[in-house]
């Protein structure tokens, strides 16, 4: 068979493109409840009343509460998060009210005649804010808070994390440097702006179970943080999973699952039904993380970086989530697809009084790439190298290690060198870098390179089951939830190519239920086809092995004689001796009625095997798997009359090890770029000084339109990874990564200033053309 | 999801939405009339909008008249900027309705509706302001025909209860030479932070914002300096942007310092174009 490689359409387009197919927000029945919440304007003050008497007077109402209702403390990494703000909040946004009424529109007339009364707090506005002596702490009790492994505090202060990468000997490195430089970076807060609001059901039923459907990349962690932090068997708690109208990590977050939860803990376990609206969806719910960022890098005359100190204040927002662990995997791949021998790197979370942060596309890596790659850029043009040819000589390659220790092979590395060897001739790179057009307009390409790792957890697993229809086609039952990567549809290609059978013959399920689909961890990290494509490999096999037994009876041969394909098995010396497996999928009867065999259901799992916690002291460990690598490309014309630009073209070369569905695929590359060059060009939270968000609605907060994608050009490199199905490597973030680095690189080549800061709005670049202040001043 | 509710009204004739109007409103019901409804919807669902009653207009068939009439156009306060910008019958205004928020939203908007906007940009207002237009306004004494730049100053001042009809211009100015531009912070779909609409009358240019200050506007004094033939362009413009109605707007889109800038190289461009330098 040659399923794998082929543009297989994705198995829920139909749906899709005609209307039908159902999220979690659509879901409709008789009895259900509505929530709506009443959301803090202000980003740090002390709730000092909250009346609800108007809102009981709203006809509907069944249940309105507060963070007195529930005095549980949620979070994967620190529980430092009430569900609905308790006593103060830290967040424009926050949570403060819920309200359960028969209708949305009663539940939203009543939360919004909740009177609250705020006594405002001295506001942490930044993470350099956040570290200041005296900062007002956004968390007075922070040391009382559990902890997951790895994660250390800093007593009295606004740092609830801080990570140190230490390799080499720093003295010795910046010895060998001839030009040494340091360069800052700084973002704030962003969006992940998924179509789809983030949406959550929940049924308390009069047996205690728990029934939830959530709009969630991690039904399973759903199932096992509610079970821990309400102290419910897991059993008693199902989770449901429907499509998923784009994640982006955000909905990777457990949060609109628990106010669902306390809802209909409210209204007697009644079904209550909660849907973000756009602008909760922004900053009530968790958003991407921000980062204030130093590089000092240092490079002999032939241009080999030999030091590197970095240091990292992630701007975690006012509760922790998952942004120490985003931090910890941008600090253990900190210094980029590059060899360096002496490394320093301390990377703090902070605590700020803005929205809080969990996962986004890239886990962390866009945010060390911006700041490894400006710094790059910088010392390329001190030692006046080639930008270009400097990555090309630090490029890592098998044989260096990581930051954090780990050697490297050409399986867990991949083949960046290729990858920039065919970046430099896609982009042109040799022939111009920057070039006049006319009086006003200037053309120029700006280039960077990225690794990712896969951040999860050291015993994330995923499982998978296949199960037979009575005409042979098959079933495949996988934990991964179809958030727009069509994922289910490379894995229904991998059975096909397994078994050797159509694809079309594949049905996989789109629906996650905790309760009977096998767990996948989370459907982040870039590991579904690697890790549920080893399960369902397993399985196929598995049921392969099981159909070979039964054959081997039918045929009286051993199964090692026979092979499956085609929908037959057949004896590999003589096919024509055969028998079709729609005959044994269900077992064999013989003319006489004797039956032999049964039903067959394959199961396969896979765990992750050798991963490891970082040394606390060193950082060294196994934080992940690969390191997958691409190099990227960006080319910008620059209007130098009010420094408008567009985006002409973006290019992406990707180590994919092994290309499964090249349109999917390029479709991944091509998103994750937009969204890089959105993230990079324009979307930001935009603060005033008192935290207060003030763009939080696609009124003021502007995504990349039809009309205004650039010329995209993706491209694969296939250097295999051994231990992943076909060799295929992680690539629906890697699109991501470079972008905003080769912008930046870009704009600031065309318009002669460094642009460190995002995003890059054409006011910045005049504000460092005519020297005056901007943000990082 | 809009929290409030309302009663609906399609009246079918201009006198009766403006019955309508008078009896809801001795009723308490405070009506608005609506056309598009683009922003009832928006604002709405965020608390920043409230009434008891809409009278929508699209049923009147003055509002949505599109039409030659004693060499006018007249166009319908319901006519949507998509029809006007289809139409290619008035191309500055199309121009200008264009670049109004998107296509599908624009496909919705209306003239009126956009004249009449709660955001401070009001664009659609702009070439009518400098074409003389004169617009048809229905009210209790029955429909009155007055000129832009007597019922707007900042927004429009009609008096409660009336509504605008129609918009009339003179077929003249169709064909004259004109300049729109329009600069946004980044996005190619965003509210101005400079939007500038001209037009160049027997040999003299007018100029109308939107962006530039927390309303749109015409000014007869910038025109003055800025049509000096012997200054030189330069110092027009620094004397005309000396004379702005107001303070120029700092917000998130643009700080004010980066708009003056904008829109001095946008007054440069558009006056040479218009052979005015």
């Amino acid at each position: 068979m040659d399923v794998i490689g082929k543009s297989v359409p994705r198995k829920e387009s139909p749906d899709k493109v005609t209307g039908r197919a159902k999220y979690t927000g659509d879901s409709m029945e008789t009895g259900l409840l509505h929530a709506r919440m009443a959301a803090s304007p202000y980003a740090h003050a002390r709730i000092v009343k909250v009346d609800t008497s108007h809102a009981w007077g709203i006809q509907g109402v069944r249940a309105i509460i507060t963070g007195d209702f529930c005095d549980v403390l949620t979070g994967e990494e620190i529980r430092d998060r009430p569900i609905l703000a308790k006593d103060k909040v830290r967040y424009f946004g926050e949570t403060v009210a819920v309200v359960v009424a028969d209708s949305e529109v009663s539940a939203k007339r009543a939360a919004d005649a909740i009177h609250i009364q705020y006594d405002p707090l001295p506001v942490v506005n930044s993470p350099a804010a956040a570290i200041e002596k005296n900062a007002p702490l956004v968390h007075e009790n922070m040391m009382s808070y559990e902890k997951a492994i790895g994660v250390a505090s800093i007593p009295g202060t606004n740092i609830p994390s801080l990570i140190k990468i230490r390799k080499g000997d720093m003295e010795q490195g910046w010895r060998e440097c001839g030009t040494i430089i340091e360069n800052t970076v700084s973002f704030a807060p962003s969006d992940h702006s998924a179509m789809e609001t983030r949406s959550a059901l929940a049924e308390i039923s009069p047996d205690g179970r728990i029934h939830i459907e959530t709009s969630s990349q991690a039904p399973f962690a759903v199932k096992k943080y509610m079970g821990l932090y309400f102290n419910i068997e897991q059993g008693r708690i199902r989770v449901k999973t429907p499509l998923v109208g784009g994640g982006y990590g955000g909905k990777a977050a457990i949060q609109l699952e628990l106010i669902a939860y306390l809802a209909s803990k409210a209204v007697g376990g009644r079904k209550v039904k909660i849907v973000n609206t756009r602008e909760e969806d922004m900053v009530t719910s968790p958003a991407h993380i921000g980062l204030e960022a130093r590089v000092k890098l240092g490079c002999t005359d032939e241009g080999k970086i030999r030091a590197a100190e970095i240091v990292y204040l992630f701007d975690g927002g006012a509760y922790c989530d998952k942004s120490s662990d985003v931090a910890r995997a941008a600090a253990a791949d900190c210094t980029g697809p590059y060899a360096i021998e002496h490394l320093h790197c301390d990377c703090y979370t902070v605590y700020t009084n803005h929205p809080y942060a969990t996962a986004y596309r890239g886990y962390g890596h866009a945010e060390l790439t911006f700041a490894m790659e400006r710094a790059l850029d910088v010392l390329a043009e001190k030692a006046g190298l080639d930008p270009l040819e400097l990555r090309l000589r630090n490029a890592v390659v098998p044989g260096n290690t990581s930051p954090t220790r780990n050697v490297l092979t050409a399986s867990n590395l991949g083949n960046l060198q290729a990858c920039i060897g065919r970046l430099r001739i896609l982009a042109e790179w040799d022939d111009w870098k920057i070039k006049t057009i006319d009086s006003h307009k200037i053309r120029a390409k700006g280039i960077s390179c990225c690794w990712k790792n896969s951040s999860m957890d050291p015993n994330a697993s995923s499982g998978a089951v296949i199960s037979f229809n009575a005409d042979a086609s098959v079933n495949v039952e996988s934990g991964v939830v179809e958030i727009g990567t069509g994922t289910k549809t490379v894995l229904a290609q991998m059975v096909a190519e397994r078994m050797k059978m159509a694809p079309e013959h594949v049905h996989v399920r789109i629906r996650v239920n905790t309760m009977i689909t096998p767990e996948h961890w989370k459907t982040v990290a870039s590991r579904g086809t690697f890790m549920a494509g080893r399960a369902v490999l397993e399985a196929a096999d598995d049921a392969i092995a099981q159909l070979l037994r039964i054959a081997a009876c039918v045929l009286r041969t051993d199964p090692e004689e026979l092979e499956l394909g085609y929908g037959k098995i057949y004896v590999k010396a003589d096919p024509s001796i055969h028998i079709k497996v729609k005959d044994i999928c269900y077992g064999y009867t013989y003319p006489s009625g004797n039956s032999i065999g049964g039903q067959i259901i394959g199961r396969g799992s896979y765990m992750q095997s050798r991963m490891t916690y970082l040394d606390p002291h060193t950082g060294e460990g196994r934080p992940g798997p690969e390191w997958n690598v691409a190099a990227q490309a960006v080319e910008v014309e620059l209007d130098t009359r009010e420094y408008r630009y567009k985006i002409l073209k973006a290019i992406s070369v990707i180590d994919a090890g092994k290309v499964l569905n090249p349109k999917g695929a390029e479709g991944q590359v091509m998103g994750a770029m937009s969204m890089g060059l959105g993230f990079a060009g324009r979307e930001s939270f935009l603060f005033d000084g008192q935290g207060v968000v003030l763009n939080a609605s696609l009124r003021d907060y502007t995504l990349i339109r039809y009309g205004e994608h650039p010329d995209y050009v993706v491209e694969f490199v296939e250097t295999p990874c051994v231990e992943a199905p076909f060799g295929a490597r992680a690539l629906g973030e890697h699109g991501l990564i470079g972008m905003p680095a080769a912008l930046a690189s870009a704009l600031s080549r065309a318009a002669g200033v460094r642009l460190n800061e995002l995003p890059l709005i054409p006011e910045l670049i005049w504000r460092l053309k005519a020297g005056m202040p901007h943000d990082s001043d | 999801m809009i929290p409030i509710d309302f009663e609906y009204y399609r009246p079918a004739a201009a006198d009766e939405a403006v019955r309508l109007f008078q009896q809801l409103s001795s009723q308490g019901k405070e009506p608005v009339y609506y056309s598009g409804g683009t922003e009832i919807i928006t604002l709405a669902r965020i608390n920043l909008f409230q009434t008891r009653a809409v009278i929508d207009i699209k049923g009147i068939p003055e509002c949505s008249a599109l039409a030659f009439q004693d060499q006018k156009l007249v166009l319908g306060s319901a006519l949507t900027l998509s029809r006007i910008y289809d139409s290619n019958v008035f191309p500055l205004l199309g121009e200008v309705a264009a670049g109004i928020a998107d296509r599908t939203s624009r496909n919705k908007i209306t003239l009126g509706g956009n004249l009449f906007s709660r955001l401070i940009y009001r664009e659609a207002v702009l070439p009518l302001l400098l074409t003389d237009s004169v617009l048809l306004i229905a009210g209790r004494s029955g429909v009155k025909q007055i000129q832009i730049d007597r019922i707007f100053d900042r927004t429009m001042q009609v008096e409660k209860g009336d509504f605008v009809a129609a918009a009339m211009t003179d077929l003249n100015y169709l064909s004259m030479r004109y300049a729109a531009v329009k600069k946004r912070k980044i996005a190619e779909i965003d509210y101005p932070l400079v939007s500038l609409a001209a037009i160049r009358v027997d040999g003299m240019i007018r100029l109308a914002f939107s962006g530039v200050c927390a309303f749109p506007f015409r000014s007869r004094l910038m025109e003055e300096i800025l049509n000096r033939g012997r200054q030189p362009l330069k110092s027009r413009i620094e004397e005309a942007v000396g004379q702005l109605p107001a303070p120029i707007l700092s917000d998130i889109r643009g700080s004010a310092e980066y708009r003056e800038y904008v829109l001095k190289n946008v007054l440069s461009e558009s006056i040479r174009e218009l052979g005015g330098a």
